[in-house]
């Protein structure tokens, strides 16, 4: 019943947060002005357009960013039974970073036929790097998960030093800023028509898993007892990486990569409802989206109006309150 | 609401920066010159440092293209000595050495000898300085804020290099050509915007050379709060509400395909419903030298006046 509850909460939460966010920005909103918005929405009034084009896609990004990288984080996390195991393992956020920067410093093309590329060679880097990773990370069908976590952190540490040169050699200040923007994270470019990507690969994603969130939780005692226990390890296991790579890979292609949200968010989940509850996985994606809503929100109040890098904001918030559950609880991984 | 307080206490903290750069930049107005020691004379360049420097500086180079280019129009030419990689006007300089500024080639620097380097703030490090005074090559600063800092910096340049002559010339015929340019336009001023970068959005904020720049032309920046960065990252949604009536930052095809493709929510600006939008040339909108008065001339070219 308490679990039900703080579910509930964390909803309630979302939606406060959401409406908090949808005040803030450089034209003057009120919460009238916001409810006139949202249900008889005037596209010729500025305020409207402000928040509805502009400021709900945005929050509405990160959102679905803090979700999937959480929901992602937890997966890993499970798949790999380490705590200090995220989503970025898989050198998702260094490809990601390195085809954007690539593309930005004019290294490769930076639009085409009025397309913006950044984000495709972030998505196309994100795949690429997470194919090469778990190429290296598997042996006769199987993934070993040790060697995954090797393999992970050699080609990343590649990557950054590859990411290193390309904003080296980027030509101006404000190549050097975009990128910087870039590697750290950025709701700026939020826009409706990005939004079904991510939201329908977490849809999926959290469904799909749903299902399976009894192996997930047999997987917690090690592969070995969960082959006894009659859980398709293996399938499984290809299973959660696919999905981590889809949803990491629409994360970091439209925000760029946020740090620390899907390392956290997973242990604050099971620190609030237990180590199997049937509710981690929904509330350990809202939890994440409600952190990111409101991160993005902080990032813009303390330094308006483009807000700072918010992977600056996800770790000053994100560390000390890691610290502090980790302090307080008497809170286990397994 | 502790958040709002920290916004706030930024503002005023920022607000209390330009103030005591202001002052500094009042008190080093009167910059004072020692008597001569050995052949050296002491100086205080625009960052307020104080520097020993040659009586007669015989080699000199700049450390930036803009700074470059003033050398150009004050000094000898055969007293320069190097370029940086990215000094490309005027067109002789292409001859010169070519010292990397970032990263700095400190060899190459020592070999060419230069007995006064001149730079901007902002361009070169005061560690890069640093090391230069440590190889016993003089680092001289300059700032500008305003097109009339430039004129200053020219005749500061002319009084260390002996060359007040060469340098009044320059002074007075660009401040013939202003006069003639000036115009002195009742309200409504044009208010306008200039893009640096697309994604995210920079521009030129209030504290640049291109806002003293449009002053002279009855216009104005469309940014007119001042920021921590010269060049500040805008949302689209602060861009919405700026409604600039005239941007700068390519060609009208050109900011079609890429920022208003990106950013379709801009086109609802006046410049884009009246069709300003404009390519100016990258080199004049950045470099606060000489060429000051032909980058007024270019956007009074803009501006239809």
């Amino acid at each position: 019943m308490k679990q039900a509850f703080i579910f509930l909460m964390v909803l309630f939460l979302v939606g406060l947060m959401a409406f908090w966010g949808l005040s803030i920005g450089s034209f003057k909103a009120s919460y009238t002005d916001i409810m006139q918005a949202l249900l008889h929405y005037n596209p010729d009034n500025q305020v409207h357009f402000a928040i509805v084009q502009l400021r709900l896609p945005r929050l509405l990004l990160a959102l679905l960013v803090g979700g999937s990288l959480a929901f992602s984080g937890y997966l890993m996390q499970a798949m790999v039974n380490n705590a200090l195991a995220d989503p970025y393992i898989l050198g998702t956020a260094s490809g990601a970073s390195l085809g954007a920067a690539m593309s930005i410093g004019g290294f490769i093309l930076t639009s085409w036929g009025g397309l913006y590329l950044p984000p495709l060679f972030a998505l196309a880097g994100a795949f690429l790097v997470t194919l090469l990773v778990i190429a290296l990370g598997y042996r006769k069908g199987q993934i070993i998960p040790s060697q995954l976590l090797l393999a992970g952190i050699a080609v990343s540490s590649f990557l950054t030093a590859l990411l290193g040169l390309f904003t080296f050699l980027s030509g101006s200040e404000s190549a050097l800023r975009s990128i910087l923007f870039w590697s750290m994270g950025d709701f700026g470019r939020a826009d409706w028509h990005l939004l079904p990507y991510p939201a329908a690969g977490l849809a999926i994603a959290l469904g799909l898993f749903f299902f399976l969130q009894k192996e997930l939780n047999i997987l917690l005692l090690g592969a070995e007892r969960a082959v006894t226990l009659g859980v398709p390890v293996a399938r499984t296991r290809w299973l959660m990486l696919a999905t981590v790579s889809v949803l990491t890979g629409f994360s970091v292609a439209l925000a760029g990569s946020v740090g620390f949200v899907g390392l956290i968010i997973p242990h604050v989940t099971r620190g609030l409802l237990g180590l199997t509850h049937k509710l981690n996985l929904l509330l350990c994606a809202l939890l994440g989206g409600l952190f990111m809503m409101g991160c993005d929100i902080l990032s813009r109040l303390i330094y308006p109006p483009a807000g700072l890098p918010i992977g600056i904001i996800t770790s000053f918030i994100g560390v000390p309150f890691f610290v502090y559950l980790l302090l307080k609880k008497s809170y286990k991984f397994n | 609401m502790s958040i709002f307080a920290i916004s706030f206490f930024y503002r005023r903290f920022y607000f209390f920066l330009v103030l005591i750069t202001l002052v500094l930049n009042l008190a080093c107005e009167s910059k004072k010159t020692s008597p001569p020691q050995n052949g050296f004379i002491l100086v205080t360049d625009d960052t307020g440092r104080k520097i020993k420097v040659p009586q007669n500086p015989q080699r000199i180079m700049a450390l930036a293209p803009s700074a470059t280019e003033m050398l150009y129009a004050v000094a000898e030419e055969n007293t320069i000595v190097g370029r940086t990689q990215n000094c490309d006007y005027p067109d002789q300089v292409k001859e010169k050495p070519v010292v990397n500024n970032y990263p700095m080639d400190y060899e190459k620097i020592v070999l060419l000898k230069p007995d006064l380097v001149f730079t901007v703030e902002g361009i070169t490090s005061a560690e890069v300085a640093a090391k230069l005074q440590d190889l016993n090559i003089p680092v001289y600063f300059q700032k500008f804020e305003k097109v009339t800092d430039i004129f200053r910096g020219l005749r500061d340049i002319g009084r260390l290099l002996h060359r007040e002559k060469a340098a009044q010339r320059v002074i007075d015929s660009l401040g013939t050509e202003l006069a003639q340019l000036r115009i002195n336009k009742a309200s409504p001023k044009l208010r306008v915007l200039a893009i640096t970068w697309h994604d995210p959005i920079f521009v030129f904020g209030q504290n640049t050379l291109f806002t003293d720049k449009l002053r002279y032309l009855g216009a104005e920046n469309a940014v007119t709060e001042i920021f921590a960065q010269p060049y500040p990252a805008l949302t689209r949604e602060y861009i919405l509400k700026l409604n600039p009536d005239v941007l700068l930052g390519g060609t009208p095809a050109e900011m079609e395909t890429t920022f208003f493709q990106q950013y379709p929510e801009l086109k609802k600006i006046n410049a884009y419903r009246h069709k300003k939008i404009f390519a100016p040339t990258d080199n004049l909108m950045s470099r606060p030298g000489p060429r000051v008065v032909e980058s007024i001339r270019e956007l009074k070219s803009f501006l239809a006046l």
